[in-house]
């Protein structure tokens, strides 16, 4: 392989937000490195009326279930919830509800403010451009004005909330708590190349219309106009070094499973929170004989996955809860930052979500005995089927050091690769906020006139957001890489990915994710030249 | 027998014009998803407890009594039980048919979508006036 000015590992939301940002210099030759395959959109599920059965299958959120040679995998039965992702060109916002709110200003300042965590190398502010731009490049909609963050520049239409929203926000009004239309990586109107959502509702599945942003549809189309060469099939596994603790490039297994090197100037890994810090302990050598950047070992630590609790609730009427993109309709910020009279630091949000399928409703139903077989199943079925709401609360996850990604040995991937072993244990301000949680979803369903029939916390099957695993800090004995994504002692490796948060505050992550991507970049093109002289 | 199962724990509603299990031609997305083996276990596991409690096969049994067995059989073998009637709920609430009687709304193929009416983002009004609840963080 000739040699490339950058290599990326990674195509999902943070390796592409790369891809394109330092493409934009059209003079560098640029390669992305990417495990899984390019998912066909004409062929996502939601083509077809059983589309549900594909998300026990090949859309499912769990490696063991997709029975896909791109994965590795991975041992989390440590870990009360289980871990979620998608390997593959877009990487997991192929499968994302797009659910896109910020980070707070607080977010960045948890240590000053709570005396928990630790704070951000930077403030929001620094990342508030970035933002911006992220937004403009996915297409976001919402509505701004929200009283719970600094003003928005510009968004495109709310999704709309349709009757279960006013539902439930006239309740939320009644106890003068917070909501806000959803932030939506959602085209409402065309932007982009993408026309408008139709609200066919499985989101979760591909997006079969390309309203939702997932980024094969946002960044990849530009970034590979502007040069970028994307390389599916090929599974990084170990990051070279040379004599002066310089990163040389990336070793990987291509689609036809041979051993092959690409040599670079840079390399960023955008592998998400499990799969970054899998290869950098992967890549031990002799001056490294513990993985790379793992001198302290930090590598995999501080692992936060957002736990969730749960709480839905049953109507009289019908409120075509089904209907309109699921993950996405309005949420609550009311308990998000500290009080002094809660019994936890920092907070949650309430995430409205609409109600399940039919399949899902059926299936459910009976599994919890509330909807019999026989001649009383359809009438019982009816009084569930778009009368539910369902309300997730995302608590923040504090970091521990013991909570943790390490290699496994033990189970390897398609390649001979070690897969990865998660251990991981809920904190007691964790559990108070989810408690917390749920008692107040309760409240607000019922204030609305729902009746509820389940609340339960933690979620298992809802380890999406993976971060922490290769914190950033400005102190190389606690951190992995500094306020650049730059590794500490390796100046030519930068991490993008969810990995580098050094808290996980409580919406879900991929804004903040592509915004720091963005940051780091911009200042990456400014130092590049500079850069590639000296290695 | 696979219709007669259906039959008995998805039955027609009329009222709610909806189609018995056994009339919309799932039969063979159940045999595939379950596999022949483990449907082969279960009838036999339905024609025993239906010999044990009414003396008759289930094939011949009333639709209540039929159902009473489909309960005997997850107290007797809950795992087994609940793979078929899973499979069953799958087949027919992913069915097109189905789909478009409850109505679901716009049912797949792409490009037919569902219309929500217009939002009344007025309910926000309280919201707005309560003002501003980030906090201030003075670098």
């Amino acid at each position: 392989m000739d040699p490339v000015d950058v290599v990326i590992v990674g195509s999902g939301a943070s390796g592409a937000a790369a891809a394109w940002s330092l493409s934009r210099d059209s003079y560098l030759k640029i390669v992305c490195l990417e495990q899984g395959g390019v998912s066909d959109a004409s062929k996502y599920p939601a083509h077809y009326p059983n589309w549900e059965l594909s998300r026990n299958g090949e859309a499912s959120s769990k490696p063991s279930e997709r029975n896909n040679p791109a994965d590795y995998p991975i041992d989390d039965r440590n870990s009360p919830i289980s871990i979620a992702n998608f390997n593959g060109f877009g990487g997991s916002t192929i499968l994302y509800s797009g659910h896109f709110p910020r980070f707070h200003p607080s977010d960045f300042k948890v240590r000053s403010l709570d005396g928990v965590g630790d704070d951000w190398p930077f403030d929001y502010e620094d990342v508030e451009l970035f933002f911006n731009e992220n937004e403009q490049m996915m297409g976001i909609a919402g509505l701004v004005g929200d009283p719970a963050y600094p003003e928005y520049k510009k968004l495109l239409p709310p999704v709309p909330m349709g009757p279960m929203g006013e539902k439930i926000g006239a309740a939320f009004n009644a106890l003068g708590w917070h909501w806000w239309p959803s932030y939506s990586a959602i085209n409402t109107r065309s932007h982009g190349d993408r026309g408008p959502c139709i609200n066919l509702g499985p989101c979760n599945t591909g997006c079969a219309q390309g309203a939702k942003g997932s980024v094969d549809v946002t960044y990849w189309p530009v970034a590979l106009r502007q040069g970028v060469e994307v390389r599916t099939n090929c599974a990084a596994y170990k990051i070279a070094m040379d004599n002066e603790n310089n990163a040389k490039g990336v070793h990987y297994f291509d689609e036809k499973g041979v051993r092959q090197f690409q040599e670079a100037s840079v390399v960023i890994l955008a592998c998400s929170g499990i799969g970054t810090p899998r290869l950098l302990l992967n890549s031990k050598s002799s001056a490294f004989p513990d993985g790379l950047l793992n001198e302290h070992g930090n590598v995999g630590r501080n692992l936060m996955v957002h736990p969730l609790g749960y709480t839905e609730a049953v109507f009289d009427e019908d409120l075509k809860s089904s209907i309109g993109p699921h993950g996405c309709c309005i949420l609550s910020q009311q308990f998000y930052e500290t009080k002094a009279d809660r019994e936890f630091q920092r907070g949650y949000t309430m995430q409205v979500l609409r109600g399940a399928p039919p399949m899902e409703t059926a299936v459910s139903g009976y599994m919890m005995r509330r909807i019999p077989l026989g001649p009383d199943h359809h009438k019982s079925f009816s009084k569930y089927f778009n009368k539910s709401i369902g309300i997730a609360v995302i608590a923040e996850d504090l970091p521990d050091p013991e909570n943790r990604v390490e290699l496994d040995p033990e189970n390897c991937d398609a390649h001979g690769s070690p897969g990865a072993k998660v251990t991981y244990t809920l904190g007691d301000n964790t559990k108070k906020i989810l408690s917390h949680g749920t008692s107040k979803s309760k409240e607000v369903l019922e204030q609305a006139g729902g009746q509820v029939t389940s609340s339960f916390a933690p979620v298992r099957d809802t380890g999406w957001h993976l971060m922490g695993t290769a914190r950033m800090g400005h102190d190389p004995k606690t951190s992995v890489v500094n306020a650049f994504g730059q590794g500490h002692g390796v100046r030519n490796l930068f991490v993008v990915d969810s990995s580098i948060f050094v808290t996980s505050g409580a919406v879900n992550p991929v804004a903040t994710a592509q915004a720091l991507t963005l940051k780091i970049c911009d200042n990456l093109r400014n130092n590049l030249s500079e850069l590639m002289r000296s290695t | 027998m696979i219709g007669l199962f259906l039959d008995t724990i998805l039955p027609a509603d009329p009222e709610l014009n909806m189609p018995s299990g056994a009339s919309i031609g799932i039969e063979a997305f159940v045999r595939d998803a379950a596999t022949q083996t483990s449907i082969d276990e279960y009838f036999i596991l339905l024609d025993q407890l239906a010999q044990e409690k009414f003396e008759r096969p289930f094939k011949d049994l009333s639709a209540e009594n039929r159902l009473q067995i489909v309960e005997l059989s997850k107290r007797k073998n809950n795992r087994l039980a609940n793979t078929i009637i899973l499979h069953c709920l799958k087949a027919y609430y992913t069915n097109e048919t189905i789909l478009k009687n409850l109505p679901a709304g716009a049912v797949p193929p792409f490009p037919t979508g569902n219309i929500l009416e217009e939002d009344d983002w007025s309910l926000l009004e309280p919201v707005y006036e309560r003002g501003r609840i980030y906090r201030s963080v003075s670098s």
